[in-house]
């Protein structure tokens, strides 16, 4: 099913909030059977991430090398591109995590 | 029948009041059925249903017409199968037009009907219910049930790209740092499983599996292999159960205590990533409603969607210290034969097989057959108590029932 756009747009200012922001991975997986919307990504990490607030995430990890999927690992919150949607789509960006 | 809408003042007294109340549960179960688990493709969810229910109404020796109401649990259909009225279609399966309910809550949907369906008993509205657990998954492609799978999930791991594998992934990660556990000690969970499946005729997969061959399966989410995961699966069961005392059954099991707690929706919010408090809420309720310690249970229907979720499930119940749950199993504690508490005779989710809503009643089924005494090769010699656990999501919820054998 599509994501609505009025979805999106309702979303966006809790994602404008976090970018920037830093923390620490706290555990992390590598996805090697994603579902539908993800598939041409796969496989990808997926981190949760304790914020330097407290506050804990999750998401995906991108632009990182081996060596990053560690615990303790620190990471920055960064505005990407989600999946793939379809032709009629809003395209969807989100937050994801990069190593710093 | 007298029900009053609470104003705030009144509310505030409610639930300390109702609180300390323990009622006490009389309800038998009459006749139980499942259908093969497994890649069903030439048979239809209309089939499975009737098959399920007229299984359990002949196990039960009663006619459709002596049934009050009809539960079903079922997570997928209006996802997958584009039907969202499914209690409706169902009960035309029954024979008899009775209120019929469709339950949902992801893999926990069948022990979620039957909470409902005993609830309905308590409050003296029905005296004699079928619930049926049902699913069909294999009509569709490996990423449409990934996707819809993950609809159990919250909307922020979904949109990290988290499948339902990879959250247990995360939990396996955590609980594999936090006891210096390996990844083969893990693996021995689906070995047992498998080895008790072999004994199933009605089991998806009958074949004996080694750790080496856990560790040779691909890769889902690291450190979850193939076959650390359960299956897709297709297939039904039923249960008839009954609050009417003038019902004789040969051979009754009871049910003793039925609890559902539930927990946040996604995991990564959650204080512990190695024990689900919903678990440990609803089991320590059950046994405080039946009685007993974890102890007392001789056999058990544990919901090993994932290895590590056996591993956890177990120290969470209170069978195994924290920590020890997968060296326990490894070490053959919970294995037919040769441990104390048998967990998952049936082969569990992993062997079993898991059509997500019938797994909650087919752990019903298992256990009934178990304490009459009538599990033939899987026997638990003397099983008298039995407990099932049914998880929904990554233990966003959790049914837990304590059953009662009267056969020895």
């Amino acid at each position: 099913m599509r994501t609505s756009p009025v979805k999106l747009w309702r979303r966006q200012k809790d994602t404008i909030a976090v970018i920037g922001k830093t923390g620490k991975i706290l555990l992390w997986t590598i996805i090697r059977v994603p579902a539908k919307t993800f598939t041409d990504q796969a496989p990808y990490p997926v981190v949760i991430v304790k914020m330097d607030d407290g506050k804990k995430m999750v998401g995906q990890l991108v632009d990182f090398a081996k060596e990053n999927l560690i615990t303790g690992q620190k990471v920055q919150a960064v505005l990407r591109r989600l999946k793939t949607e379809g032709q009629e789509d809003a395209i969807y960006y989100h937050i994801k995590f990069r190593p710093i | 029948m007298r029900i009053g809408i609470l104003s705030e003042a009144r509310a505030v007294r409610g639930p300390e009041r109702s609180r300390g109340r323990m009622y006490s549960m009389k309800i038998n179960i009459l006749g139980t059925a499942t259908t093969k688990f497994g890649e069903l493709w030439d048979i239809s969810p209309r089939e499975l249903a009737r098959e399920a229910m007229s299984g359990a109404l002949r196990a039960s020796g009663l006619r459709p017409s002596q049934i009050d109401a009809l539960f079903v649990g079922n997570m997928l259909s209006g996802i997958l199968g584009n039907q969202t009225n499914l209690a409706s279609l169902i009960v035309e399966e029954l024979g008899a037009q009775v209120p019929a309910f469709r339950i949902e809550g992801a893999c926990a949907s069948g022990g979620l009907a039957l909470h409902n369906a005993i609830n309905s008993l308590n409050a003296g509205k029905y005296k004699t219910v079928l619930v049926l657990g049902l699913e069909k998954m294999t009509d569709h492609s490996q990423d449409e049930i990934t996707s819809a799978l993950s609809a159990a999930g919250s909307d922020e791991e979904r949109m990290s790209g988290l499948t339902f594998p990879g959250i247990y992934a995360l939990m396996a990660k955590a609980y594999m740092q936090a006891y210096n556990v390996s990844e083969e000690t893990l693996a021995a969970v689906s070995v047992k499983n498998h080895y008790h499946g072999s004994f199933n005729p009605k089991a998806q997969f009958q074949s004996i599996i080694t750790v080496g061959d856990v560790m040779r399966s691909p890769k889902v989410a690291d450190p979850l292999k193939l076959l650390d995961c359960s299956p897709v699966s297709d297939g039904a069961s039923a249960v008839v159960i009954t609050s009417d005392i003038l019902i004789k059954s040969k051979n009754p099991v009871t049910i003793i205590a039925s609890e559902v707690a539930t927990d946040t929706l996604g995991l990564y919010t959650r204080k512990s990533f190695t024990s689900l408090s919903a678990v440990v809420t609803a089991c320590q309720k059950a046994y405080q409603a039946a009685k007993i310690k974890p102890t007392d249970i001789d056999v058990a229907e544990i919901h090993d969607c994932f290895s590590i979720s056996e591993a956890i499930a177990v120290e969470d119940l209170g069978f195994s210290k924290k920590g020890e749950g997968a060296k326990d199993i490894a070490d053959g504690k919970t294995t037919l034969f040769k441990g104390k508490i048998i967990c998952n005779p049936s082969g569990g989710l992993k062997a079993c097989g898991h059509p997500v809503g019938a797994t909650g009643i087919k752990q019903i089924v298992e256990i009934t057959e178990q304490l009459r005494g009538t599990a033939g090769r899987r026997q638990v010699k003397g099983a008298k108590i039995g407990l099932t656990h049914n998880v929904g999501g990554s233990g966003a919820v959790a049914a837990i029932h304590i059953l009662k054998g009267s056969a020895i």
